[in-house]
């Protein structure tokens, strides 16, 4: 749907870049899942934070998580988990953040935003 | 059902003990507290060049020339 109205969808966590796939398992996603390794650019959009002690402790006590596995040494750190939609301009004309992993974006939202960008012209 | 509420409902669906959804939401807050508001509506997005699951370089602009970017942060595959 998002493809189908001329957009193009990306993923950035900031996690290294996966080790885990093969070429072909990664030539099989049909979107760019970036790495934000340094978390520069998380923090350019204002959404980057340190896990707070409490939270860390129980991802690692009570969920066994060891976020460095993902995030490399030291990096206890995420985004917070956000949507923007940017016309061809890169103005944000619609988004959503919520720290609450649980709570994103409608993907009608999403669309809704694409379809209004398209009849401007953007 | 939207999918706000299919994740309230998944989410409710775990039966969490009360005192771990108190550490998250404790911690929800206190990142909400510290400036991670992120982009507002109207604000131009901040350029960039990162490396996809392929290692090649994407970059923002370069995505933007050819139309409209849906950008979604996440925070990992666990």
């Amino acid at each position: 749907m998002i493809r189908s109205l001329g957009a193009d969808l990306m993923a950035i966590s900031p996690e290294l870049p996966d080790n885990t796939l093969t070429m072909a398992e990664k030539h099989a996603i049909p979107i760019d899942v970036l790495s934000d390794a340094t978390s520069e650019v998380i923090k350019k959009y204002r959404l980057w934070y340190a896990v707070p002690a409490e939270v860390k402790a129980l991802y690692q006590e009570k969920f066994g998580l060891n976020m460095e596995k993902y995030n490399g040494e030291g990096r206890w750190e995420l985004p917070v988990p956000a949507t923007y939609v940017l016309d061809r301009g890169g103005i944000v004309r619609a988004g959503e953040a919520d720290p609450d992993y649980t709570v994103r974006m409608e993907p009608s939202d999403i669309v809704s935003a694409l379809r209004a960008i398209a009849e401007v012209g953007g | 059902m939207g999918l706000k509420d299919r994740l309230a409902q998944f989410d409710a669906s775990r039966n969490r003990p009360p005192e771990i959804v108190a550490i998250l939401k404790r911690g929800n807050e206190t990142v909400k507290a510290s400036g991670t508001a992120g982009l507002q509506i109207g604000e131009r997005a901040p350029d960039f060049a990162l490396p996809n699951q392929r290692g090649e370089t994407v970059r923002l602009s370069d995505r933007l020339s050819m139309g409209p970017v849906v950008l979604s942060f996440y925070r990992g595959v666990w």
